[in-house]
């Protein structure tokens, strides 16, 4: 009888703990306690990715953007500060993305480290300058100089971009290339006299199970 | 006390077994999709999470909530985005012993086409066509890969609006419009008109939904509604305009083909099949041996292949090849697109539904009142036969 016994428990207890597992795994909620926030560096992969643009490539390509502005002669060498107006970015890749972000973050790098050497101009403020020019003129607000002179300036040059994308689907996966480019046009003459660009390309699977 | 320490374990561990999931996230409904999406995407289960947002996203929608389908949408597309490498609740979803809703829930293809889509109009809406016109290409690309190649990025309405805004941005859109032209079935696509600032978007009749069949229910199918809508007419200061259908949602669905995960799911019913069939073998034949014999040996034996049929037998009814028939439920049958030119100022635009007689439903008719603020800029509108009435775009 113990010997029966001991001989029927063993396969016994193996299907418990199967069933034991099954229950168990199917009452299972990914990371129940959550993930605690970590910080990154912008540069950084985090450990969501896709084939899209993240925040690594957009580092990546306005450092490199901004490096490569600061040294033609139109900028390096010009006896005054050029000014730049930023015209938006032109999205042709399948990706919806905040397209500023990517001049505001050259603006940013070459106001920090242009010292000088370019002035940007808000002309995305221009409604809110107008108004309040209109008022110094009629004497609503004070002025320190007079409101009456044109002092607005106009662009020498434009800073604008485009995105450009290809894209491939297929059982093997999902792969998306994206070229960034940049130009800086001649106000003037409409010569674009800094052009330069990026390119990345991402691959990617998804799990059979949403295949 | 060695005689009763197997036994003990034993009782504790079929115990313990029996300690099945506690009900975790369940979210009463109250049939009202406006409060149930809020609730179960804040308390259901996470893995639902992404279908409630669609939901939620196209009620908005027809209600004129543009924000809230919005903030919904970019959820949705932030989780479709990532997708890409492992996955633990994809792999339970494709082990033999959990069911494929076990998985993150984001859709079939033509679900997901239809996410970028709605998020694509309210980007023009919020004049950013290039944006839109991103999502209308993701939503081409969402079903590029169907089983059968003539079905791939078939989509009609997604090209055609790719190349109406590249050509409206100064670009060519011509390769879109014949890649559109191409798709469409029995209506010609019109011309772009750069001057027509005023877009419709116009959905109407019942959306596809699932469900499962096969012994197991394990083989995912569409059932398509017969919509009581086949058409529909704009009516805008002198104009009266007639609006085909461009695409049937239902015909995307149930063309992309089989799934990776349908193969998966045979397996798994395969599966389920054997260890049930082994099961009964072993079962009734051990049984009947430990009965027949006299010999103390030949009845252990007998015994023991009778508990591995028991075992397989548990295995069995522990695998759950049913495929995943979650639905984004409340998407429309049928989507159309018109677009017009509109002077500055205030127009009152009225959509009729029309049956297959031609004939309009006259409870389904829309009236928006329209403000076009500038010509420089499109003024986008979109018109269910679900949408509440009147509106003031």
């Amino acid at each position: 009888m113990n010997s029966l016994l001991t001989k029927l428990t063993v396969p016994a207890c193996g299907a418990a703990v199967l069933a034991l597992l099954s229950g168990c795994a199917s009452g299972g909620v990914k990371n129940p306690s959550g993930v605690p926030v970590t910080h990154m560096n912008a540069d950084e992969q985090g450990f969501v990715a896709g084939t899209g643009m993240e925040s690594q490539d957009l580092v990546m390509v306005t450092d490199n953007m901004s490096r490569s502005i600061l040294g033609i002669p139109q900028i390096a060498n010009a006896p005054t500060p050029p000014t730049i107006v930023l015209e938006p970015v032109d999205n042709q890749t399948r990706f919806p993305i905040n397209k500023e972000i990517f001049l505001t973050r050259i603006r940013a790098q070459l106001n920090s480290k242009a010292r000088g050497k370019v002035t940007f101009l808000a002309r995305s403020q221009m409604e809110a300058l107008e108004k309040e020019r209109n008022r110094k003129r009629e004497g609503t607000v004070t002025a320190s100089s007079d409101p009456n002179l044109q002092e607005f300036k106009g662009a020498d040059y434009f800073l604008t971009g485009s995105l450009q994308g290809l894209s491939t689907r297929t059982k093997a996966g999902t792969s998306d290339y994206i070229l960034y480019d940049f130009h800086l046009i001649d106000a003037r003459t409409s010569a674009i006299v800094w052009e330069d660009s990026a390119e990345m390309k991402k691959q990617g699977l998804e799990d059979a199970a949403y295949r | 006390m060695k005689l009763f320490w197997q036994p003990t374990l034993l009782a504790v561990l079929l115990t313990v077994a029996g300690c099945a999931t506690t009900a975790k996230h369940q979210v009463a409904l109250t049939g009202n999709i406006m409060v149930d999406a809020p609730n179960a995407i804040a308390n259901g289960p996470p893995r639902d999470r992404v279908l409630w947002e669609y939901r939620l996203a196209a009620a908005a929608m027809r209600q004129g909530k543009f924000d809230l389908a919005k903030q919904n949408l970019d959820d949705v597309l932030l989780t479709l985005g990532g997708i890409y490498g492992k996955d633990k609740d994809a792999q339970k979803a494709r082990s033999y012993f959990h069911a494929e809703a076990s998985k993150t829930f984001i859709g079939e293809p033509y679900e997901r086409c239809m996410a970028y889509i709605y998020r694509g109009i309210i980007y023009w809406m919020d004049g950013e066509p290039d944006n839109a016109r991103a999502c209308f290409r993701s939503a081409e690309f969402e079903d590029s890969d169907a089983e059968q190649h003539q079905y791939a990025g078939d989509w009609v309405l997604p090209d055609y609006l790719d190349g109406l805004i590249t050509t409206k941005l100064g670009g060519d859109g011509l390769d879109a419009f014949k890649r559109a032209q191409a798709d469409v079935k029995g209506v010609k696509l019109p011309p772009y008109n750069l001057k027509a600032n005023a877009i419709f978007f116009i959905e109407f009749g019942p959306g596809p939904t699932k469900y499962a069949t096969g012994r197991y229910k394990e083989e995912l199918r569409f059932r398509t509604t017969p919509s009581p809508v086949m058409s529909a007419e704009l009516r805008v200061d002198s104009l009266q305009i007639p609006i085909a259908p461009t695409d049937d949602v239902a015909f995307q669905a149930t063309t992309r083909g089989g799934r990776v995960m349908d193969h998966i799911l045979g397996n798994k019913a395969v599966f389920k099949s054997t260890t049930d069939t082994v099961g009964n073998v072993a079962l009734i034949g051990g049984l009947a041996t430990a009965a027949a014999s006299n010999n103390r040996t030949a009845q252990e034996v007998g015994l023991g292949v009778a508990l591995a049929g028991l075992v397989s037998k548990v295995v069995s009814a522990a695998a759950v090849p049913a495929a995943d028939t979650r639905s984004w439920d409340n998407l429309p049958r049928y989507l159309s697109f018109v677009s017009v030119p509109l002077p500055a100022g205030q127009h009152v635009a009225t959509i009729q539904f029309l049956d297959a007689s031609g004939r309009a439903v006259p409870y389904l008719t829309k009236t928006i009142t329209v403000n076009i603020t500038t010509t420089d800029r499109d003024k986008v509108v979109f018109v269910s036969d679900t949408s509440i009435t009147p509106q003031t775009l």
